[in-house]
């Protein structure tokens, strides 16, 4: 089936998700009592622990949907949407790896050669390999047929890449990102075409990793410059040419996951702790009203796993959740603040002022990466026939 | 053809042949639709053979429920198959010949006397009221001292002042004067089941409703051209109508995934609240939206758009408001204490 239905069928049950719910959430709370990570909000962009990533690993809980044969685990999407849902909730540290396991893997997986999944996979399967997504530049960001960043082949049949992609997070950290560049000159007769992506070992010389700090003085972006780098001529990903329709590919994982309306949850379980302490009428109504968002959504996308697991891509689906699950996340920052009578700190003494700080500093973000929400309901909108 | 989809298409038929009317004290429902739907069998749908109905699944009520819904039916058929049936068969309580209509309310400030074997006698006043003064039957949730009663007796006979909701939909107050009804204790968790039930109704409702609500809407901006080319094609336009179809689809995630929970014969009223809350705060959303595509022409009674949106505009309030299901949400999160809501969440639907 195609990606461009709007509404999905109900997801089935499955005994197997909620099974594997239960062995992470007990490993979550072992870790957590023994100090390995204190819970904080939006953790899949800004909680950086290589040691956790690697115990994810192990455990079998990356790569999971993965042919064994490249280091996955054979497992259905609906059980790696239970783990990545609770690991989401518990504000655990899942950025390094975040990436990888949820897109540049699969992406390997449809278009990589065999010698790359070999490569590559099982050590993302590890928790040992972690990549960057290279498609925003510095003058294109929803207009993303428009990069510059260009790739040309040179006598030895290596590819050339000289340009600048950004809002990498964390090319700091990470091995490997997926490139998008152009690879023929720009046709305005058809923008999509002429633009591939490369598998780009991140320590190959000539390029350069920038830091870019966001609004609390986090640095998880970056900018990374290609000055002349010579990629090898075998890690070209997928067909040349065929850039634009991979990347769509890619974006349906990047945008029908868990983590499109669970990045403030830690701020909302802060939220419902304090109404229980103080019983209070407007906080209860208020835990009520954002539950009742947070419940539909889940819905929502366990109808995209489901989706997923019956091999299709879908994509405008995909996007609506992104739009009605990224605004819900703001929104949980708002809903709180008007019910409590706590300032916003990062400096409060109160864990919820804490919250709401993160939660708010982090809020622009949201709407944003992933493509944004105007972005969103213009696929929406051709999904609904209006284009 | 599957046999829910058979059910639908007998059901668009009927609607097809009964046209819409502004609903008014003269003519506050629609009784021919109501025959036809009698003679198909149709308002039996769900409740046994053995127990008077036609049989069939509650997938299959709900399917009704949610086509007459879509199609503004002035029928008050969810009461009686969603709501009112299934309650008085838990209860073993007797249900009424499924040919009348029966309707539900919930009563917590009429008291009701002990009054030999299965039988009280009910005191008190309720008021909104769904169909009071068409329905020939009422099945009534009543508080009190001795605990919550369910009781069920003819409307003949009973005072009835009426009323009508925002969209002329007929609603009026009961009062009950020492009358007699069969009827049955329910313990608090059966009477809390009996409410969310009912809430849940009117979130069915209001799924299909905001969805037909869309599709209108879809529709009309395709037709109507404004500067040269359809109201479609404007950008601003396409933003609206992709923020109403995101919550027409959350909606219709969290009333379908409630619906299974009540199918499997979970505990529902978390699940209901969820349904109801996030219906009613989308119907905000799409119903604004909505007459702000459709223009001054969706303002007017000549033009269909209302009888949807000033439904969904009652229907949000009815079988408790957004506010008190907000509550019993946030407190059923939590009742627990506060410092597991995750799991409390994922144990909802």
């Amino acid at each position: 089936m195609s990606g461009d239905s709007l509404t999905l069928a109900p997801a089935p049950r499955s005994a197997a998700a909620e099974a594997v719910r239960l062995e992470v959430r007990e490993f979550l709370a072992a870790e957590q009592a023994a100090g390995t990570f204190v819970p904080h909000v939006d953790t899949w962009l800004s909680g950086v622990d290589p040691a956790f990533s690697r115990k994810l690993g192990e455990r079998g809980w990356l790569g999971m949907t993965w042919p064994k044969e490249y280091g996955g685990h054979e497992r259905t999407a609906m059980e790696r949407y239970a783990v990545t849902e609770e690991l989401l909730a518990a504000g655990a540290p899942v950025a390094a790896h975040w990436i990888a396991d949820r897109q540049s893997g699969p992406n390997l997986l449809r278009y990589g050669t065999e010698a790359q999944r070999r490569e590559i996979l099982p050590r993302i399967a590890a928790g040992e390999c972690f990549f960057v997504i290279g498609m925003s530049e510095p003058d294109s960001g929803s207009d993303l047929a428009s990069i510059r960043t260009k790739a040309s082949r040179d006598a030895n049949g290596d590819w050339v890449v000289s340009g600048a992609k950004v809002w990498t997070s964390n090319a700091h950290h990470s091995h490997y990102g997926i490139v998008l560049v152009r690879t023929s000159p720009a046709d305005p007769a058809n923008r999509h075409a002429g633009l591939s992506q490369l598998l780009i070992d991140l320590s190959l010389p000539g390029i350069s990793i920038n830091p870019i700090r966001i609004l609390d003085g986090g640095h998880h972006f970056n900018e990374v410059v290609f000055d002349d780098v010579v990629v090898p001529g075998d890690m070209l990903l997928g067909e040349e040419g065929a850039g634009w329709h991979q990347v769509t590919a890619e974006l349906a994982f990047e945008r029908s996951g868990p983590e499109r309306f669970l990045s403030t949850y830690p701020l909302l379980a802060e939220f419902g702790r304090r109404a229980a302490s103080t019983g209070d009428a407007a906080q209860l109504a208020a835990l009520g009203r954002l539950s009742a968002r947070l419940l539909a959504l889940r819905q929502l996308s366990l109808r995209i796993a489901a989706a997923l697991d019956r091999g299709e891509l879908p994509n405008i689906a995909a996007a609506l959740v992104k739009d009605v699950g990224t605004t819900f996340e703001a929104d949980v920052v708002d809903e709180v603040r008007r019910v409590v009578d706590v300032p916003a700190s990062m400096d409060s003494p109160d864990p919820l002022g804490r919250a709401l700080a993160e939660a708010q500093l982090h809020a622009p973000g949201y709407t944003l990466r992933g493509g944004t929400n105007e972005i969103l309901r213009g696929i929406v909108a051709r999904g609904l026939g209006l284009r | 053809m599957s046999d829910q989809d058979l059910v639908v298409e007998t059901v668009r038929d009927l609607l097809g042949a009964h046209e819409l009317f502004v609903l008014t004290p003269e003519r506050p429902w629609d009784e021919g639709l109501w025959k036809a739907l009698v003679d198909t069998g149709l308002t039996g749908v769900g409740i046994a053979e053995e127990d008077g109905g036609s049989g069939g699944e509650l997938a299959d009520a709900v399917a009704i429920v949610r086509t007459l819904a879509a199609g503004a039916a002035a029928v008050p058929l969810a009461e009686q198959l969603l709501v009112a049936a299934p309650a008085l068969l838990a209860a073993g309580l007797p249900v009424p010949p499924v040919e009348q209509p029966v309707t539900v309310a919930v009563a917590p400030a009429v008291t009701a006397e002990p009054d030999g074997d299965g039988r009280f006698r009910l005191t008190g006043t309720v008021p909104a009221v769904p169909s009071a003064d068409v329905a020939t039957s009422v099945v009534v949730l009543v508080g009190g001292a001795g605990g919550p009663v369910l009781a069920v007796l003819d409307t003949a006979g009973l005072a009835v002042t009426s009323s009508a909701n925002l969209a002329g939909e007929p609603r009026g107050t009961l009062t009950f004067d020492a009358t007699p009804a069969a009827g049955a204790r329910l313990s608090a968790e059966q009477a809390e089941s009996f409410r969310a039930r009912y809430a849940l109704a009117r979130s069915v409702q209001i799924a299909a409703a905001l969805e037909q609500v869309l599709s209108w809407t879809v529709q009309y901006a395709g037709e109507r051209q404004q500067f040269g080319r359809p109201l479609a094609k404007f950008q601003a336009i396409q933003m609206e109508l992709a923020e109403m179809a995101g919550e027409v689809t959350a909606v219709t995630a969290i009333v379908d995934a409630a619906v299974q929970a009540l199918d499997r014969g979970e505990d529902v009223v978390l699940a209901a609240a969820a349904a109801k809350v996030r219906a009613g705060a989308a119907v905000e959303v799409v119903a604004r939206l909505a007459h702000q595509v459709h223009g001054a022409i969706g303002f007017t009674q000549e033009y269909r758009l209302h009888h949807l949106t000033r439904r969904c505009w009652s229907w949000r309030d009815e079988a408790g408001t957004e506010l008190e299901w907000s509550r019993v949400l946030g407190a059923g999160l939590v009742a627990g204490g506060g410092d597991d809501l995750w799991t409390a969440l994922t144990r909802v639907v």
